[in-house]
């Protein structure tokens, strides 16, 4: 996967937003990549900034939240320096979101074609009506609900298939990249799994690339390609997601992935606990923002932030453990293959 | 039509009901059995007490209670009003119903004005908030809702009638006009038309500006506020975010998306402004001298007829919840969540 | 492990914060008040101004008498004087030999003055005695004879002629034949005061527009404060209990609360005064019954709201009682409407009440109140247009007060409107 073309590069991204205590850095210098045709795990605590993530990436952060630096490249082209009119353009057609809860996340008055009618002629305002609902009605048929539900609203159909016409409005328009934010969170065990089942699906025949913004490991595990771990508003640890599973070299992912409960009924493995609780991200703290809960922390990781550097191929990890230093007193590990 | 709306229809007649008769049995109880003497003030210190009780004993007063509420409410049923103390003891319908249309003419373009004003002030403000414009609206709109219509109305004659003689004073016609005017429905727009009697129509249409304009803007100052606390609501909510998402424009997402979805709660808050409205009414014949229903219930206080009064106030209430009963139906059809 | 914080590129963040920010929590609570206003914005400042007209006119309402220079149901000067015009002053002409004598001197000596027949003199004159008969000492009374004339010729003639002591005339009409008669002179002028204009005016009877309206802000603040208190007091015990016990007493309440409301406030507001009669308490109570629905709902609807919150459910469960629940869990969450409510009450409150006496069906007709005022100078518009603008004014501006720091309290206050 690593080989394959980049579809968009995050550099650099910083998004803060005013709170009456003060500053809130809730995205902090994060870079990283998303291939084309990957599908991409983002994974960490509520509040560690991977929903900020998710709607930065189209640029929807409103007010008191802002993106105070760095540049997104879709395209060969950085959509910061995007006008208004080039954002509507982008959003929906170049990369699309799938949003966590279908009733809310659809207009009480606007039938299901409409919906779909609409996204369409938004954005290719020559095609006709009828021409856009023959293509909703074909791409509703593929997600699995009868065309002859299309004229229903939303409060007259079930949950899950409101879920899947909010799939189908982000794939109407063929976006390149789909970010799932919390779209399983809402659904009951039985439903997530179908749906993971179709987006696994939905990457096969269309050959999109996704990024899945979840708090369930489990479901990462299954779904993604790549997983990448967030902490505090940084991107701690990203790589190959057996590669991560197997050997978590961070920490917290170390931390994250002990925490999931076991089904085995083990006497030694008693649920796991981080010590600890997330930080204020007014002043967060110093140097790596993990150090007070690490229990590996070292005398430079309260004064230093690392660096994401790769430890191997494909690999990214944000610790002093793997980072040299002259500063570090203590010798760093090889990472081995 | 579906089971859900039917449903909601049926309750919502039966709920008309119980509220006219509480409002209607509050008035009766009002003129009766609150202190003071409603005879004694209406015939005057010096008529004899006989005098006084023949009058009682023809209005029936000196029954008891029961009884004079059974009837009363018979009466109100049946629309039987009783007749005026004066005036040659005209029956209170046909007064009522001959001063009807001036209320009407006024209302109805003032509510339009007050709709039109709220809601686009109302989305436009949601739309821009805490940028300088919101901040001036909200406070035009306060404005507006603090000033007292009549004042807001005599302020308007000075300027408009008196400095700047573009508007005339008061009443609905000009008066030598009105002697060759023929009023079959006693709307004077409609009449003017039907008979194409168009320097009358331009006459009721001067008349009718000042006065709606007046009451349509004093009213506005609530609508507005209404209006943009529901938009800002609406605004932040998921459909509209994942409409964004999908590269609607913001003016789409405000004025066609949210706007159609806060049109629901409007429109029972329209409903509610009617009251409101009424009120206005009552204020603004009184400045401008239009003879519609609520300049005559100020006089028929004035004059003491009681009986006058208690069927007007009746009528009003029985207006106020039909209203009230029209907005709730338009809503049902307005709102698919209820008609399917 | 140390601790020390080292300037670090990535930790600008964090230096930038302003140090007030950080502490707001261990800041007292004027303090913090003053700082929300960073956070509030524009809301914040209105709320401010607001506060501080209200200030202002309450301290009106409570000492009238400080600021209002005259008794407001006082002739004090000629009907319909415009604003800050002083009055034609009218003058005593005597014979030069008298000098500067005053309308006392002649009322001290013989006692004759006179004046041109049906003309303002007269009233001047009746005005300047009765001032000298207010401060004379105990049981001494000045009663001037007055001739009149039927010209101002004959009357001065009289004058020259030693007929009469004094005559009073205005300035205007003297300047023009006064040359003719060397003997005589303007001695004074009737009253000292007379010079003074009303910086608002008079209306048809004389009185001071200015007084009038300093003294209205006392009624306006009464009648609209109390029935506000009145409503709340009903209005709040009933919206917590009907919410909280629920059941058929809950559904009654609603649909007579909901039937009042709906109903046009002032035509109910109108029917209860003119069946109770004129008379400041009456008034009170006929406003008070229209904003007791108000209260009722929003403390309803809140209580309901709260009842079904999980941290009471949990309270419950732990078998707090009700009235435990109620004073600790609902009512907390009730207070911040509550007052809101009160303070765009208050100004709709003095609205309706200026509306009532507009139409005339409020206070008795000698109160100096707004609504009276804009009813009496409704007839004068063309003329004396101070009469009502003045009065209208001022119920604008106090109903604008209250209603402004109702409105950005509730800006404030109300958690759907913030932006988190």
């Amino acid at each position: 996967m690593t080989d394959n073309k980049v579809l968009m590069q995050i550099r650099d991204l910083s998004v803060e937003y005013k709170t009456r205590l003060g500053m809130v850095s809730a995205v902090d210098h994060v870079s990283f990549e998303i291939y084309e045709g990957e599908i991409l795990g983002l994974v960490g605590e509520s509040g560690c900034g991977k929903s900020t993530m998710g709607k930065a990436l189209m640029r929807m952060i409103q007010p008191p939240g802002r993106i105070s630096g760095g540049q997104l490249i879709f395209d060969d082209e950085d959509i910061m320096t995007y006008d208004q009119k080039q954002m509507q353009a982008f959003r929906g057609r170049k990369v699309s979101m799938i949003f966590q809860d279908p009733m809310t996340s659809l207009n009480p008055v606007q039938r299901m074609d409409e919906h779909l009618v609409e996204a369409i002629q938004v954005h290719f305002p020559e095609i006709s009506k009828e021409e856009a609902l023959v293509k909703a009605s074909e791409l509703i048929e593929r997600l699995g609900i009868q065309s002859n539900r299309m004229s229903s609203y939303p409060h007259q159909l079930s949950g899950g298939m409101r879920q899947r016409v909010m799939v189908a409005l982000g794939l109407i328009l063929n976006a390149n990249l789909i970010i799932a934010d919390e779209a399983t969170t809402s659904l009951d065990v039985i439903v997530e799994a179908k749906l993971a089942d179709e987006f696994r699906d939905i990457r096969e025949e269309f050959g999109v690339t996704m990024l899945v913004i979840t708090h369930n490991i489990a479901l990462v595990a299954e779904l993604s390609d790549r997983l990448a771990v967030m902490y505090a508003g940084h991107v701690v640890e990203i790589g190959d997601v057996y590669h991560v599973f197997d050997d978590p070299l961070h920490p917290y992912t170390k931390g994250l992935l002990h925490s999931v409960p076991n089904i085995k009924l083990d006497e030694e493995n008693e649920l796991y606990k981080m010590p600890g609780e997330p930080p204020n991200l007014t002043h967060p703290p110093s140097g790596c923002r993990f150090h007070p809960r690490c229990p590996k922390a070292m005398d430079i990781c309260s004064r230093l932030e690392p660096d994401l550097i790769e430890v191997e191929p494909g690999r990214h990890v944000k610790c002093w453990l793997y980072e040299d230093h002259p500063e570090k007193t203590e010798s760093t590990p090889e990472v081995a293959k | 039509m579906s089971n859900s709306l039917r449903r909601y229809l049926i309750t919502r007649v039966l709920m008309t009901i119980p509220m006219v008769l509480i409002l209607v049995t509050m008035i009766f109880f009002i003129m009766r059995v609150l202190p003071g003497d409603p005879i004694r003030s209406q015939l005057g210190p010096r008529v004899s007490e006989e005098q006084a009780d023949a009058l009682r004993e023809r209005l029936g007063l000196n029954r008891p209670l029961i009884v004079q509420y059974v009837d009363f409410i018979g009466d109100m049923v049946t629309f039987n009003f009783g007749t005026a103390l004066t005036q040659g003891e005209r029956p209170i319908k046909d007064e009522l119903g001959e001063r009807l249309p001036a209320t009407i003419e006024l209302t109805i373009p003032a509510i339009t004005i007050t709709a039109i004003i709220g809601i686009f002030s109302g989305a436009y403000a949601a739309k821009n908030r805490k940028k300088p414009i919101d901040y001036i609206i909200r406070l035009l709109s306060i404005v507006m809702s603090s000033i007292p219509i009549f004042f807001m109305g005599l302020v308007f004659q000075i300027l408009f009638s008196v400095r700047i003689p573009i508007f005339p004073l008061s009443g609905r016609m000009d008066t030598l006009m009105l002697t060759t005017f023929d009023s079959p429905t006693n709307f004077y727009v409609i009449d003017a038309i039907i008979t194409r009697n168009w320097p009358a129509l331009w006459s009721a249409v001067t008349h009718l500006i000042m006065p709606s304009v007046t009451l349509g803007l004093a009213l506005s100052g609530v609508f507005v506020r209404l209006t943009r606390v529901n938009m800002i609501e609406m605004l932040q909510s998921d459909f509209i975010t994942a409409g964004r998402a999908r590269g609607i424009a913001e003016n789409r997402l405000v004025y066609k998306h949210a706007l159609r979805n806060t049109f629901i709660p409007i429109l029972t808050m329209l409903g509610l402004q009617f009251a409101i409205l009424l009120a206005g009414a009552v204020l603004t014949e009184t400045t401008f001298s239009l003879p519609g229903v609520g300049r005559y219930l100020v006089d028929r206080i004035q004059l003491r007829d009681y009986t006058a009064v208690q069927s007007t106030i009746a009528v009003f209430a029985m207006f106020v919840a039909g209203v009230s009963l029209l907005m709730d139906i338009l809503y049902a059809f307005v709102d698919p969540r209820i008609r399917y | 492990m140390k601790n020390e914080i080292d300037i670090n590129p990535t930790q600008e963040a964090q230096a930038e914060t302003p140090e007030w920010l950080l502490d707001l929590d261990k800041v007292g609570f004027v303090r913090r008040l003053f700082l929300a206003r960073k956070w509030y914005g524009g809301d914040w400042w209105f709320v401010a101004i607001s506060a501080v007209f209200l200030l202002f006119f309450i301290i009106v309402g409570i000492f009238p008498q400080w600021f209002a220079p005259y008794d407001p149901s006082a002739e004090v000067g000629p009907s319909l004087l415009a604003p800050g015009v002083a009055p034609s002053s009218y003058v005593l002409v005597a014979p030069i030999e008298s000098g500067n004598i005053t309308v006392k001197d002649i009322g001290d000596k013989t006692n004759n003055i006179g004046f041109v027949i049906g003309s303002p003199a007269s009233q001047s004159l009746r005005e300047a005695t009765d001032a000298l008969n207010d401060s004379a000492p105990e049981g001494v009374r000045y009663q001037p004879r007055q001739m009149r004339y039927e010209t101002l010729e004959e009357g001065l003639d009289a004058l020259a002629a030693g007929e009469i002591d004094g005559f009073v005339a205005s300035p205007d009409e003297l300047s023009e034949v006064l040359d003719k008669y060397p003997t005589l002179q303007i001695a004074n002028t009737l009253r000292e005061d007379a010079s003074k204009g009303f910086v608002m005016g008079t209306n048809q009877i004389g009185q001071d527009v200015f007084s009038r309206i300093i003294w209205g802000t006392r009624i306006a603040l009464i009648v609209g404060l109390s029935s506000a208190m009145i409503s709340l007091v009903i209005g709040v015990p009933l919206g917590l209990i009907s919410g909280f016990v629920g059941g058929p007493l809950d559904r009654v309440l609603t649909l007579i609360m909901d039937s009042l409301y709906s109903f046009p406030g002032l035509i109910l507001a109108i029917a209860i005064a003119a069946v109770l009669g004129a008379g400041i308490g009456n008034i009170i109570v006929s406003i008070a019954v229209l904003y007791i629905p108000t209260y009722y709902r929003i403390v309803r609807g809140q209580t309901l709201s709260v009842k079904k919150e999980l941290y009471v459910e949990a309270a419950r469960s732990l078998g707090t009682s009700w009235t435990k629940i109620l004073t600790k869990y609902i009512f907390p969450n009730v207070i911040p409407s509550v007052v809101i409510i009160f303070s765009v009450n208050v100004g709709d409150a003095i609205l309706t009440e200026a509306g009532l006496s507009f139409l005339g069906f409020g206070l008795p007709p000698d109160t100096p109140d707004w609504g009276i005022d804009l009813a009496r100078g409704q007839d004068y518009v063309r003329r004396a247009w101070w009469l009502i603008s003045y009065p209208g004014l001022m119920v604008s501006i106090v109903t604008l007060s209250f209603s402004m720091l109702g409105e950005s309290l509730s800006e404030i206050l109300n958690p759907k409107l913030t932006d988190r």
